[in-house]
């Protein structure tokens, strides 16, 4: 991949008629490294279909208008771009509308930046997934398949929801996962709940994983969430 | 005047108006039609008889019984008279010989010279007949009769079509400006409401007829929609109210790290700032979901779902966090407990009271979840061993923003409950506190139909 072209599929294309947002957005994912792109419906539409955005963040109603409509037709035509779609529209029914319309994840307003941030690595992180049947990181191995996980020659016997907790983390290597994120795509929660009750089950993840002597494999993001320390 | 006839009154007057003319003039026409026809055939009939009855009659004969017929008979024969073989008339009262076959058979002939009149024309009908001495001998019979009782017919319909017809379209006329002034009275009165008089509402009279009907449907809707706004705004208020003291308390928060003299304070400033704003923002989350739970779009996810399905997956969610606190959870189902809902909000309402009844057990307590039908009614109870409600604030617990004296110190929005009460009215259940046992007991029971 040459530089230039590298440079292109980082853009971000941000659809939101709210400028101050739009401009917290905006200054939010230039510090963490991202290339921010305000945008019309139209634009965002137009730079879509000739592959020059990484990832979409589309606001629901944009000056009056649904911008699912234009999501829609998008996916449509075929173009994959994956999409987040921010709404102050917070009940499931709207959520699973943007969802079947062709967004791959739905933010509620309003939301923390860590959360949104958090989000658009996931999303980006997508376009990499290929069928793999075997994830890694360090030393640990899981087999989609079979359905077991090793550390190193240890088998680690994992409950299945622990299985899909740690299959989460390991899709989605070095990237903040709030715990938000973790009850929408591991639990299927997409209710606001007290959420100590995802440290304690990340807790007892850790304590299977995790081998004594050496950091732990999943670690703690103050304020955000936590991350799988990739290069361990 | 073009508005006038718009009007739908009037429009059904007109259409009454001509489907009677046609109604009316089609029943005396078919009258008039029937008598003429039985009139004509019976006259066609007599005449074809007294002619054949007459062919073996002497002339003499006959003379007398036409002078007879002529003096005394005249209702049914007006007209007889003898022709010799060369067309001239012997005797009668016909001068010619009419221009019809000599058949036997009655024909229509339309304009008959009267007799002993100065040109006066009307129509007849007559019948010739040969005699066997070369005579032809003629009988008719005025039809003036018919055409006079046709006058009459006409002059029937006349007169009795013009008032009813006139009749209709007044009837028509005043229901349509009745009509009219009415829907003028309500456009007004739908137009002050536009204008922000919310209160004022349709007029509806005691007639009881479509217009009465449809204003009492928009008032009901007109009470729905403000009651929809009353509410509305008491979200709003709410939202309002509850973010003014995490608001008072970060402003201040912010200024006193501004005014600290180093930067370790100014950052323990900026943080317990940052905690309070993500404080209000969960409320705020809070509130727009229970607006959203109370008014918003009903849901239309409701299908047939498991009850002690959905308790035993939060139960297996919440189990680690129990344990870490050192609570025992226990789970006892009757599997399965089908209810018609919406899956997300059930488990967002269960979550809501497991959640809660872990939060207020102190260690070494226990949380009891059961699911079971009673009398037939789905029943869901969550049961702790914490301090339990005290009997002062039973009433208020389901209250927006109400937090127990000892909740205070626990974390939350203070609207689990409200939430949770408003998805168990959503799918027709109550949540009702079932009393302290020895801590809070709270069931979720569907209501019966």
């Amino acid at each position: 991949m040459t530089k230039t072209s590298s440079n292109r599929i980082q853009t971000i294309v941000l659809v939101e008629d709210e400028t101050e947002l739009a401009n917290e957005i905006k200054a939010e994912l230039e510090a963490k490294g991202h290339l921010v792109r305000p945008a019309s419906i139209a634009e965002a539409a137009d730079a879509a279909r000739v592959g020059d955005a990484a990832v979409m963040i589309m606001d629901r109603i944009v000056f009056g208008e649904d911008s699912l409509v234009t999501l829609e037709a998008l996916r449509k035509e075929g173009v994959k771009v994956p999409v987040l779609v921010i709404s102050a529209l917070a009940s499931v029914d709207e959520k699973v509308k943007g969802l079947r319309a062709g967004g791959d994840d739905y933010l509620t307003k309003p939301f923390a930046m860590e959360e949104l941030v958090a989000r658009v690595d996931a999303l980006q992180r997508r376009l990499d997934d290929v069928r793999t049947t075997k994830l890694r990181v360090g030393d640990l191995e899981m087999d989609l398949i079979e359905k077991t996980v090793y550390r190193g020659d240890t088998r680690i016997e994992l409950l299945p929801r622990e299985f899909r907790l740690m299959e989460y983390f390991l899709r989605h290597p070095g990237r903040v996962i709030t715990r938000a994120m973790l009850l929408e795509e591991v639990w299927q929660y997409h209710f606001a709940l007290e959420t100590n009750v995802v440290d304690v089950h990340i807790s007892n993840l850790r304590k299977k994983i995790d081998t004594k002597g050496t950091p732990s494999l999943i670690v703690n993001i103050r304020g955000a969430g936590f991350m799988l320390n990739a290069n361990a | 005047m073009l508005e006038f006839f718009r009007s739908s009154a009037v429009r059904v007057a007109l259409a009454f108006v001509i489907v009677t003319t046609v109604a009316t003039t089609a029943v005396f026409g078919l009258v008039y039609f029937e008598i003429r026809e039985a009139n004509e055939v019976r006259n066609r009939l007599i005449l074809e008889a007294e002619a054949a009855k007459s062919v073996d009659r002497s002339v003499d004969e006959l003379r007398t019984a036409f002078e007879a017929r002529l003096t005394h008979d005249l209702r049914r024969i007006d007209y007889a008279a003898l022709f010799d073989s060369s067309h001239k008339v012997m005797f009668g009262n016909i001068d010619k010989l009419p221009a019809i076959a000599v058949d036997g058979k009655a024909h229509y002939v339309a304009a008959t010279l009267v007799p002993g009149s100065d040109n006066r024309r009307e129509p007849a009908i007559f019948v010739a007949r040969a005699r066997p001495d070369g005579t032809i001998m003629v009988l008719g019979r005025s039809l003036l009769e018919s055409f006079a009782f046709r006058r009459i017919v006409q002059a029937a319909l006349a007169a009795g079509l013009a008032p009813m017809l006139l009749l209709a379209l007044a009837i028509g006329a005043y229901f349509a400006r009745r009509a009219s002034r009415r829907l003028t009275v309500i456009q007004g009165a739908i137009a002050r409401i536009m204008k922000g008089d919310t209160q004022l509402r349709l007029p509806v009279g005691s007639r009881h007829d479509t217009i009465d009907k449809i204003s009492r449907d928009v008032n009901s809707m007109l009470d729905e929609i403000g009651r929809l706004l009353v509410q509305l705004k008491g979200v709003g208020d709410n939202i309002a109210h509850d973010l003014r003291s995490p608001l008072a308390v970060v402003h201040a928060q912010l200024e006193r790290g501004l005014e600290s003299p180093n930067d370790v304070q100014l950052r323990e400033s900026v943080k317990q700032a940052l905690t309070h704003i993500d404080k209000a923002m969960l409320t705020v989350t809070a509130l727009l979901r229970l607006a959203d739970v109370e008014y918003g779009p009903k849901s239309n996810n409701f299908r047939s779902i498991d009850l002690s399905a959905i308790c035993t997956e939060l139960f297996e969610f919440y189990e680690p966090l129990a344990t870490s606190k050192s609570i025992k959870m226990t789970l006892e189902t009757q599997s399965p407990v089908r209810i018609v809902g919406d899956g997300d909000l059930m488990r967002e309402a269960v979550s809501n009271l497991i959640g809660n009844a872990i939060k207020f057990t102190p260690e070494n307590g226990t949380v009891s979840i059961s699911v079971s039908r009673e009398d037939g009614l789905p029943l869901l109870r969550v049961r702790d061993t914490g301090i339990g409600i005290e009997p002062g604030e039973r009433d208020k617990i389901f209250q927006r923003f109400y937090r127990t004296e000892s909740g205070h110190r626990v974390p939350g929005s203070g609207l689990g409950l409200s939430i949770a009460a408003a998805i168990a009215n959503l799918h027709e259940f109550d949540l009702r506190f079932g009393g302290n046992d020895p801590g809070a007991v709270f069931e979720m029971v569907g209501r019966r139909k």
